[in-house]
């Protein structure tokens, strides 16, 4: 989608085609995800057999991987204030961080589901893992886009070369990340944080 | 365009069949199938309804009827008008003085924004009159009669709590007597629906998914006729196969004659010539889906259910089968042939039906037909 | 690679990214999956002609019942509506192209590898039987293990990806690419309402999206969402489904109103009465239609409280419904109209949508839905306003853009036909289910005893099906007759049209406007070609300029290649031995193109 709009300087609001294209795809993932919080909440606690979540919750460890989210969307921002002012080895360095903060997260995830599934809790066990396996998977599965993405624009901007700086395209890259790091800031509060309230 | 007098025609025909229809309840059937009579007189009338239920359904109906009826004409007559008031010839068109651009009118659109609204609250008044006057689960009151309707793939199961009985497909009820409902499904969503008792209530799988109907049963249109009045029902919700046949029927007693029903359903099933004694024999076989109570399946269905998980039968309770007017979910009458077909090769009546042709050889039918169809039959 | 690809051809059709070409294959393939529909529904009707028939078994019903309905939706309605917007959304506002022509030509391909994926199952014997809402748990693998189910779960989720993509593309369009001096009040009411229908894809399409992941969990992988057994809950589905179930209704009829409100004032010669307040109730229609999605759900024992609210909601979205047809009437009111196809179809759509609009005011009441759900009444209800509404104003439309489109006006006394045969055989066929589901005919069933007194509606229905098959068949001859022929060439400014698209000649060039149009009124063409007492004035048409001088967006292989890796993920779920392979397979695929897409100049 990056090469499309470049016919197409000027346009009605102002806004780069691409950049409006991603508030909107935006948009409709907001109620994917509606969706898919709505349903962990319908489930929560109709698992019939297994573990529940405050079983086997590990609160210290997800605030740790939530902090390392929060701070690679500060990385993401460095980084396109770097790519803006054309400063290579900066917008190289901050995009790395980002893509690190990313595996960092993903790795979390890893561990954490490992050891859900030693406390007993697999997809299929019960409603309950199901509905929080689908919805923190799919968040996990747009954090791995995500540093997809990123790691994809690090190669290239090793193969063009000191004067390659995709303002435009590092900004859509980073509503996107901005976008999955708030819907884990929800998903932390409502999953993590509800079941002691 | 439409004609008007089409328009004018159309809603005349659907007033006068909902007023024809509300008017006469249901008939007899003695008219050639194909009549126009015979299409506004049906076993499934939804507009010929008993209960206060049913009735309070159809008076919201005729009030919408009404409404929707004069919003039509306010569509259709202008509608129709214009067309006709303001048509050109093809050549003439374009050639013309364009016509006065109207671009329009702030009174005239917020007349017609209006107007609406007042008259939906005529519908939406008496809607919500007769919803909420239907009582909730804990508002039923303490008198009512207890039903659980318990949906199969493709059968109706009625268990009467209070009375101790379990049947299948014919819903016996008594007169002028508050009816609870509780329904459910044991496999995919069904839905009960009797319609001149009134609207469908979706039977749900799972646990806590019951749904509850409450209404009174009707009197009884024709009180001098012995044996109750049979009203039908069928399944409304798409649930496999043979969803189109999976059909009950209501059978409407005079009290005391309801009461006799409930008692002589205990009574053991009367074994008395020697087909009936081989037919006994051979039911054996269906012990495992099917139970007739004082019999050997009843003892068996009693393990199965102090089993944990307790296990079901699959099939029908067949207690009263002799009694019952039709077979296979009220889709065939109870007679020897239909039965024979019915247990030979239940498929090819019932597509996908889950009763398994056991393969019985034409005498083991024969008999177990006897059994089933005489030594069942409970006189009431 | 790209540069070098022709301009003629089919490599031409299958790399282009030109929207006027990919709104053809979009109305095509529409008219393609169409008689794939209408086929069912014949042979449903033909099957329920008489009690007891055998001609089909209930199984294969079934099927035909779900393949119908899945059909039209989302593989003729749909997809028309998608070729309108298409073809025409850059040509009324003024815009070379689509924001992203790369992907207007990706949603086509998904969207037609996903429908052929869906009708594949005939193929394979496997057509999917769970009724077009597939309504768990039937739906489950207890009750459904076989992969027919698995057809409708991918072939609707592949469809949705497409809807999502176009509905991205198009808002971006409309709100980014309008020419200058078109504000948002001026634009053409059609513009209008594909922007509201492309909010609501947009913000429906998700939920349908997690709803069929989650049966694709419960098929293929075991959990138990919608399994009773384990804790989940059937009514959930219904929930998810319709929570899109009813915009999606929406999604259908919006672009139908908006085209049936560009045809009445171009044949009345007269503005459309009180467009602001058409804007206002399509953006209601809209915003409405996703807080009434329960009132599917009113036999579910939802209570008396949402009973009563979710009524109420339903209602309310007749006010706004309501406003349009009064303003489509005046509209007619005092203009000069000519009974053109277009117009005739146009002006029945007012009547048919109407009426179908009264009988859902009807069943708004819950106490008259426990009657009529599942009925035939709901069947003749929604036919009424799907085919009577939606279908009509699409058949208007193609009439009314044809020439635009190819060149060459169709033949107006066989659309005409068509036009009458269509409104007989369609009110012979859904006004006697009225009847039928008073007289608690319930849907879906495969047959009916004979004692049930719904033999002569079931005979008059099947007959008008038949009629409705004559009115086909007629339009296949009018596009036939009149693309061999291409006797009664259009003029640029064919019907004396109000918008933009009139300006450029018919069929409008490759890059669309030589000059950058600038608009300054609502229907600017006609104030370009009338003065405001009607006499005349000589209106500036599109220069022809030679294409070399315009920059057009490169033709390109990767949507398609893209798209088919999306499809063979999916195909992979369909085996169980090497599935996982398949799939990611097509995975790869689908990134390889994506690298590929980035890297090519556009």
């Amino acid at each position: 989608m990056s090469a499309d709009a470049h016919a197409v300087h000027h346009t009605v609001t102002g806004i780069d085609n691409r950049k409006f294209g991603m508030w909107v795809l935006i948009g409709s993932e907001c109620f994917l995800f509606g969706a898919l919080i709505l349903n962990y909440l319908v489930n929560r606690d109709r698992g019939l057999v297994g573990p529940k979540a405050t079983d086997i919750f590990n609160i210290d460890i997800t605030t740790l991987s939530t902090f390392d989210l929060l701070m690679s969307s500060v990385a993401m921002v460095l980084a396109l204030h770097a790519c803006q002012h054309r400063e290579i080895k900066k917008f190289r360095f901050w995009t790395a961080m980002v893509i690190l903060g990313g595996i960092i997260f993903l790795g979390f995830q890893y561990f954490e589901f490992h050891h859900f599934i030693h406390a007993g809790l697999g997809l299929t066990t019960n409603v309950f893992g199901s509905s929080f396996y689908l919805l923190t998977g799919c968040h996990g599965t747009h954090v791995f886009f995500g540093v997809l993405w990123l790691t994809s624009m690090l190669v290239t901007s090793f193969i063009r070369g000191k004067e390659w700086f995709p303002s435009v395209q590092l900004e859509v890259a980073g509503l996107y990340w901005h976008f999955v790091d708030v819907v884990w800031i929800l998903i932390f509060t409502v999953v993590y944080l509800f079941v002691y309230l | 365009m439409k004609p008007k007098s089409k328009a004018m025609g159309r809603v005349a025909c659907l007033l006068s069949a909902s007023i024809a229809s509300l008017l006469r309840g249901a008939g007899s059937f003695d008219e050639h199938p194909y009549s126009l009579s015979a299409s506004f007189k049906t076993p499934m009338d939804t507009l010929a309804g008993l209960t206060d239920w049913a009735q309070g359904i159809n008076y919201v109906y005729a009030i919408t009827t009404v409404v929707v009826a004069i919003v039509f004409l306010a569509v259709s007559i202008p509608l129709v008008y214009a067309i006709r008031r303001f048509r050109v010839s093809d050549e003439e068109w374009g050639t013309l003085v364009p016509p006065k651009q109207v671009h329009g009118n702030a009174i005239l659109e917020f007349t017609w924004t209006i107007i609406p609204v007042i008259l939906l609250l005529f519908i939406a008044v008496p809607t919500w009159q007769i919803i909420f006057r239907q009582p909730e689960k804990h508002q039923v009151p303490a008198n009512a009669m207890r039903i659980e309707v318990i949906g199969h793939q493709w059968w109706w199961e009625f268990r009467y709590p209070e009375l101790g009985i379990t049947t299948a497909n014919e819903l016996h009820l008594p007169e002028k007597t508050p009816v609870y409902f509780e329904i459910s499904s044991a496999d995919v969503i069904h839905s009960f629906w009797v319609p001149q008792f009134g609207g469908k209530m979706d039977a749900l799988p799972g646990k806590g998914a019951e749904n509850h109907l409450f209404f009174t049963t009707p009197v009884l249109q024709h009180p001098e006729k012995k044996g109750g009045e049979y009203y039908q029902g069928q399944c409304a919700e798409l649930c496999g196969l043979s969803h189109a046949l999976m059909r009950f029927e209501a059978v409407l007693h005079e009290k005391a004659e309801f009461e006799r029903w409930a008692t002589v359903f205990h009574n053991p099933p009367v074994v008395q010539t020697d087909l009936e004694k081989k037919g006994e024999q051979v039911f054996m076989q269906c012990m495992s889906c099917h139970t007739i109570e004082k019999t050997p399946s009843a003892d068996l269905e009693k393990q199965l259910l102090a089993m944990t998980p307790p296990a079901h039968k699959a099939g029908p309770n067949l207690t009263d089968f002799g009694s019952r007017r039709m077979i296979a979910a009220g889709t065939r009458h109870n007679t020897a042939e239909n039965f024979h077909d019915w247990v030979h090769d239940p498929s090819s009546i019932k597509p996908g039906s889950k009763m398994v042709s056991l393969g019985l050889p034409q005498a083991d039918i024969e008999a177990v037909a006897a059994y089933l169809r005489y030594s069942t039959a409970k006189t009431y | 690679m790209a540069k070098c690809l022709p301009n003629t051809g089919v490599i031409s059709w299958i790399t282009t990214v030109d929207h006027k070409r990919i709104g053809i294959m979009y109305a095509v393939s529409a008219f393609f999956f169409l008689l794939c529909g209408g086929i069912e529904a014949l042979l449903m009707r033909t099957q329920l002609a008489i009690p007891n028939n055998t001609l089909v078994t209930a199984g294969t019903f079934n099927s035909l019942v779900t393949m119908h309905g899945t059909t039209m939706i989302f593989l003729f309605v749909m997809p028309l509506s998608a070729a309108f917007f298409n073809f025409l959304t850059p040509l009324m506002i003024g815009a070379p192209d689509v924001a992203f022509p790369r992907m207007n030509a990706l949603s086509y391909w998904i969207f037609l590898f996903g429908g052929l994926l869906l009708n594949f199952s005939f193929v394979v014997r496997l057509a999917p039987d769970g009724g077009w809402f597939n309504y768990a748990n039937l739906t489950g693998k207890a009750f459904s293990p076989s992969h027919a189910i698995d057809f409708w779960v991918f072939g609707v989720q592949i469809l949705g990806l497409a809807s999502l993509i176009a509905a991205i593309n198009f808002l971006v369009t409309i709100l980014n690419m309008r020419c200058k001096g078109m504000t948002l009040l001026k634009m053409p009411i059609f513009i209008w309402t594909t922007l509201v229908t492309q909010v609501l894809l947009i913000l429906a399409l998700p939920v349908i999206t997690v709803a069929l992941v989650m049966m694709t969990f419960d098929r293929t992988f075991g959990t138990g969402f919608f399994d009773p057994a384990g804790g989940g809950q059937v009514i959930m589905w219904q929930h998810f489904f319709w929570i899109f179930g009813h915009p999606e209704v929406y999604i259908l009829i919006l672009p139908a109103m908006g085209i049936v409100s560009e045809i009445l004032p171009t044949f009345s010669r007269k503005p459309l009465f009180g467009y602001t307040v058409m804007v206002y109730s399509s953006c209601a229609i809209g915003f409405l239609g996703f807080a009434v999605w329960a009132h599917h759900m009113f036999t579910t024992g939802l209570g008396p409280w949402a009973q009563a609210l979710f009524s109420a909601a339903t209602m309310l979205i007749a006010v706004p419904t309501g406003v349009k047809i009064f303003n489509w009437i005046s509209t007619l009111w005092g203009g000069q109209i000519r009974f053109t196809t277009a117009m005739l179809f146009a002006m029945s759509f007012i009547a048919m949508f109407t009426f179908g609009g009264l009988s859902g005011v009807m069943h708004s009441s819950p106490p008259i839905d426990s009657q009529h759900q599942d009925t035939y009444f709901v069947v003749a209800h929604f036919h009424y306003v799907l085919y009577g509404g939606a279908v009509m104003a699409l058949f208007g439309g193609i009439f009314y853009w044809f020439p635009k489109v190819f060149g060459y006006y169709l033949h107006e006394g066989m659309g005409k036909a068509q036009f009458w045969l269509y409104m007989l055989g369609f009110n012979l066929t859904f006004f006697p289910m009225h009847f039928l589901g008073m007289q608690g005919m319930p849907r879906r069933v495969f047959t009916y005893a004979g004692d049930q007194g719904w033999n002569l509606w079931n005979l008059v229905a099947t007959s008008g099906s038949y009629v409705t098959a004559l009115g086909g068949v007629m339009f296949v001859v009018n596009i036939v007759y009149t693309m061999a022929t291409k006797k009664k060439k259009a003029p640029a400014d064919c019907w004396d049209g109000r918008t933009l698209e009139w300006s450029l000649a018919s069929p409008p060039p490759e890059y669309n406007f030589a000059v950058d149009p600038e608009v300054k009124n609502l229907d600017d063409w006609w104030h370009q070609k009338y003065t405001h007492d009607g006499r005349r004035l000589t209106p500036r048409y599109q220069p022809d300029v030679d294409p070399a001088t315009k920059h057009l967006p490169h033709p390109s292989f990767w949507p398609i290649i893209l798209a088919a890796g999306l499809e063979i993920v999916a195909i992979g779920f369909f085996f169980d031995e090497v599935g996982h392979y398949i799939s990611v397979a097509g995975l790869v695929v689908t990134l390889l193109a994506t690298y590929g897409w980035i890297f090519e100049e556009a």
